[in-house]
């Protein structure tokens, strides 16, 4: 009697809350997203027994749809990986390069939040609310739509629509979008989430390196962590979460989008003991001769077109061979320790390969692996905690003091490589992370998988577009870009899908015409077709238009804007527009005013010169040597 | 954005780390003939120079100027002493070697009893110049540049070291009590180190053993007899570890075994004595370094037992070629 009461009630429940979905088995009009639910008549049956289960409701999608793996490095350079021209060795990387595609001209933004806004909603940051860098934010952005400094409310976010089509949807990792409870990784789409909030921060606890926000901040499954795991250490443990989010859901005929944005190898160089010492000595040798070492091989390898220059040594870092043994061993200490960072980072992204191997789901698994913007050459610590006499700078005594080479990679050191090594980690480009100069914005990008029907381990220099993973990934999916989302109008995608590229049916998502902008920190570029339009601050740029050829000149050696005054015209049409559509409001204000006057004056550097300092020791003819007479 | 700056700040840090690591690890002489320092075996920049000037105070019942601590029972010695030195190191066969000599002075005092008779006895002057050569056997090769300097870490380094000592200083053989020795002697010892955990100065721990075999001469006219002294064996143990970067305290300790002496045929007792101390030491400067030391014998209240405790402050002054020369530019540029 008991049983049959029970059955009754569950079929009352079930009668008010199933939900036939005839309607969802015709075409869906994906305009609007989520798909509402069908209007269906209620079952009225006291006994489940006697009910007919209502037809399931659920996204049309293809059969069976590839899991998707988003491997984020954080200030990862384009040349840091093997199959990209590195000594740096990733065996891991390399073989997702080898049976994918190597892609040469893909872009980012130029700093961290930026880029990963653009990755997840697919729309240009002064619409999503990266506009400018939450901690940048200027006086007159400030309050304005776009520049929130959070992923704003009016998008639509990736793995929510991911979510919406069916897909499990996981994140480990780096967020840096926002910290507030409606801003986190789970709120903005994933189910499952260990992220930490900032933008970076110690690998081995909850140490920032702010005293005014001491901590990091982490969140486990939308709720924040008041302690890490044991045994924390950031690469490790977000590879580790991730692949239980994935074993957890196993079988249950979901696909998965895992994303995990890695914190490594940004500075801090933190690492594991027997991860430092990897490389030793090998850097002693110079920027120079790095750069150039990476430059012959990305010819060899097809990489970088034959007669390509490396981009000229900014002119404030010194020759290295006019250094003596000890900077040079320190500095390339410091290098070691990088290069022993991308290699933790490739050794447990191989940990999350081999895991879907052995699970059966590599296979049906792309995977795309990229750096979020140009290698950091800026002192981040420094800048922070510099100035003596601050509140950072005790902070800094207290916390992040152990400045000895070996105690490098423990809590409490701070490293970073400098200008010189983010411009190897960039070869063969100029300038780093946070310049929209091709050091800045230009990455290296690897996909393979399922949807990719190129030749495997092919190269492939299409312009490509962080913003174009929205609706590449959704097209994957088998889903697209709604015009409305809950009910609200979503801002127009930025980028373009790649799926027919990647099919092999063209080899650029963009055409000629097409035109790509970014604009951060005040400083402002436009590509188009082989043509790259750059306004930046002296004296990382002339605070006035320069115009580049990047088919002639990838490194942006010769500004042609006078030479070219036409084609400077029309790419400066194209900026305008850019401005208009995306609402774009160039900062009052930025770290970047003073830096002439605190930056050396900018100079050409010529090889060689002063020769003052090159002229080695005169030999005379040993025939003509002789001793003073008497 | 203040790359440059920053750059130069960076070169200049390291600069100031070379100078620190070189300061920390000069040369260090030791500052008795029984027992070496804390932290003597740590190697450093060949070519490298260094001076001590070593104050002792000790008291005990056997006369510490003398290496085979022979024990005279109810006696009361007060001794000042004082050591300097000369040390340098070089590259031996791509190992880090030093060679040093020491040279002990001062004065000593005390009751001794000869034929049941006792009576006070005094010395004073220079004693035995000791001549000291150690080569790094297993550890890192010779530090031949300053970055030699900075991957400097031991791990488990193992050194031969030979001492031996002239027999010219100041001795008068109508009396018991000396500071010269009237006999060669030396010793070989195998200095151990063996580093624990990570290598950064303010993190440094280290465990070092110096086990040592001394050997003695006869002395054919003390007071008109004949002294020999059987083989013994010295084991010193350190535990150091940096409170500072700069400052620094080790536990240490000994034990002397064997070495019974006889007179004219007349065996004395075999030492097996333990002796603790403790140590601290702080670098001043860029060439100065200062320890200071307090070691004691212990279970000594029987009158045949060595008993001896000393007080000691060493300053040593170490130099090099590089570093004088970049001490001379600083403000230069």
């Amino acid at each position: 009697m008991k049983k049959k009461m029970a059955y009754s009630v569950l079929g009352l429940a079930l009668g008010t809350a199933c939900i036939a979905t005839a309607a969802a088995q015709t075409e869906q009009d994906r305009n609007s997203l989520p798909i509402p639910e069908p209007q269906t008549k209620k079952i009225n049956v006291s006994d489940v027994r006697n009910a007919a289960p209502p037809e399931r409701f659920e996204g049309k999608s293809p059969a069976r749809r590839p899991n998707i793996v988003i491997i984020l490095a954080d200030d990862m350079g384009f040349s840091d990986m093997g199959s990209f021209g590195s000594e740096i060795k990733t065996p891991n990387l390399d073989s997702l390069a080898k049976d994918g595609v190597r892609f040469t001209n893909f872009y980012t933004h130029a700093s961290s939040s930026p880029t990963r806004s653009m990755l997840l909603s697919g729309v240009d940051t002064h619409l999503n609310g990266l506009g400018n860098m939450n901690e940048m934010i200027a006086p007159n952005q400030r309050g304005v739509d776009g520049y929130e400094g959070n992923l704003n409310n009016r998008v639509v976010t990736l793995p929510q629509l991911l979510k919406d089509a069916g897909y499990h949807t996981y994140m480990a990792g780096k967020w840096h979008m926002g910290k507030k409870p409606d801003q986190i990784a789970r709120a903005r789409g994933f189910e499952r989430d260990f992220s930490l909030l900032d933008g970076g921060g110690s690998y081995w606890d909850m140490k920032s390196a702010s005293a005014v926000s001491p901590n990091s901040l982490f969140t486990e499954d939308g709720r924040y962590l008041t302690k890490l795991p044991k045994d924390y250490y950031a690469t490790k443990t977000y590879t580790d979460k991730l692949i239980g989010y994935i074993d957890a859901n196993r079988g249950d005929g979901k696909p998965f989008f895992a994303y995990v944005a890695h914190q490594a190898p940004h500075d801090p160089y933190h690492l594991p003991r027997d991860w430092r010492n990897r490389h030793p000595r090998e850097y002693d040798k110079g920027w120079d001769a790095v750069r150039a070492e990476r430059l012959k091989r990305q010819k060899e390898m097809g990489i970088m077109p034959p007669d390509t220059e490396l981009a000229e040594r900014m002119w404030f870092i010194p020759d290295p061979i006019v250094l003596a043994p000890a900077p040079l061993y320190i500095l390339g200490k410091k290098m070691e320790l990088y290069a022993g960072m991308v290699e933790n980072m490739d050794f447990h992204v191989g940990r999350l390969i081999d895991h879907l191997k052995e699970i059966g789901e590599y296979e049906n698994t792309i995977f795309i692996c990229f750096g979020d913007n140009g290698a950091e050459g800026t002192d981040l610590f420094g800048m922070i905690a510099g100035a003596q006499g601050s509140r950072d700078n005790l902070f800094a005594a207290i916390h992040w003091s152990w400045t000895h080479p070996n105690a490098w990679g423990e809590p409490g050191t701070w490293v970073g490589y400098g200008p010189m090594w983010a411009q190897v980690s960039m070869t063969p480009f100029s300038q780093y992370k946070g310049w929209l100069a091709e050091g800045g914005i230009h990455n290296a990008l690897l996909v393979s998988g399922p949807v990719v029907k190129r030749t495997k381990g092919s190269i492939n220099h299409g312009v490509m577009h962080v913003a174009d993973l929205m609706p590449t990934l959704l097209e994957v999916a088998g889903t697209s870009y709604p015009k409305t989302y809950q009910g609200h109008e979503v801002p127009p995608l930025y980028g373009k899908s790649w799926v027919p590229m990647l099919a092999g049916q063209t080899d650029s998502p963009r055409t000629k015409d097409d035109h790509l902008a970014w604009e951060v920190f005040g400083n402002r570029a436009v590509r188009q077709g082989d043509w790259k339009l750059r306004w930046q601050i002296k004296p990382f740029g002339k605070s006035d238009w320069e115009l580049f050829n990047l088919a002639a000149d990838p490194t942006e050696r010769k500004d042609l804007a006078q030479e070219r005054p036409d084609k400077l015209k029309e790419l400066v049409v194209l900026w305008d527009q850019y401005v208009r559509t995306n609402n774009v409001i160039l900062p009052n204000r930025t770290l970047f005013d003073t830096m002439e006057k605190d930056m050396p004056q900018r100079v050409t550097v010529y090889p060689g010169f002063p020769p003052l300092i090159y002229n080695k020791q005169f030999e005379p003819p040993k025939d003509m040597m002789a001793d003073p007479k008497p | 954005m203040k790359n440059k700056r920053i750059l130069m700040k960076s070169v200049v840090r390291l600069w100031l780390v070379v100078i620190a690591v070189l300061a920390v690890e000069a040369f260090c002489p030791p500052q008795s003939l029984a027992q070496l320092p804390p932290r003597f075996y740590w190697k450093s920049l060949s070519g490298g120079n260094g001076v001590p000037l070593i104050f002792e105070s000790i008291s005990g019942n056997t006369n510490p100027f003398d290496p085979a601590d022979t024990v005279t029972a109810n006696a009361d010695f007060e001794a000042t002493m004082a050591l300097m030195g000369y040390a340098k190191t070089f590259p031996l066969f791509n190992r880090a070697a030093f060679a040093a000599v020491i040279v002990p002075m001062g004065r000593i005092s005390g009751e001794v009893t000869v034929n049941g008779k006792t009576s006070k006895q005094s010395a004073e002057g220079f004693g035995d110049p000791m001549l000291e050569f150690d080569i790094n056997l297993i550890g890192p090769p010779a530090q031949m540049n300053i970055p030699d300097i900075l991957l400097y870490q031991p791990g488990f380094s193992v050194d031969l070291l030979v001492d031996l000592t002239l027999p010219i200083g100041e001795y008068d053989s109508d009396k018991q009590l000396n500071i010269g020795m009237n006999r060669w002697y030396g010793r070989i010892g195998m200095p151990i180190i063996w580093q624990l955990g990570l290598w950064v100065p303010g993190q440094r721990t280290t465990l070092e053993l110096l086990p040592s075999l001394w050997l003695y001469g006869d002395n054919n006219d003390f007071v008109g007899q004949t002294m020999k002294t059987d083989p013994k064996f010295q084991m010193d143990a350190h535990l150091t570890r940096d409170f500072t970067k700069s400052f620094w305290g080790s536990l240490d300790g000994t034990w002397f075994y064997g070495g019974k002496t006889s007179i004219n045929g007349v065996e004395g007792e075999e030492l097996n004595s333990v002796g603790l101390g403790l140590t601290l030491g702080y670098q001043i400067n860029d060439n100065l370094g200062l320890t200071f030391g307090y070691k004691s014998t212990v279970n000594d209240s029987d009158p045949e037992d060595l008993r001896m405790n000393m007080f000691m402050v060493s300053l040593v002054f170490g130099w090099h070629p590089i570093i004088e020369g970049m001490n001379r530019l600083k403000g230069e540029f």
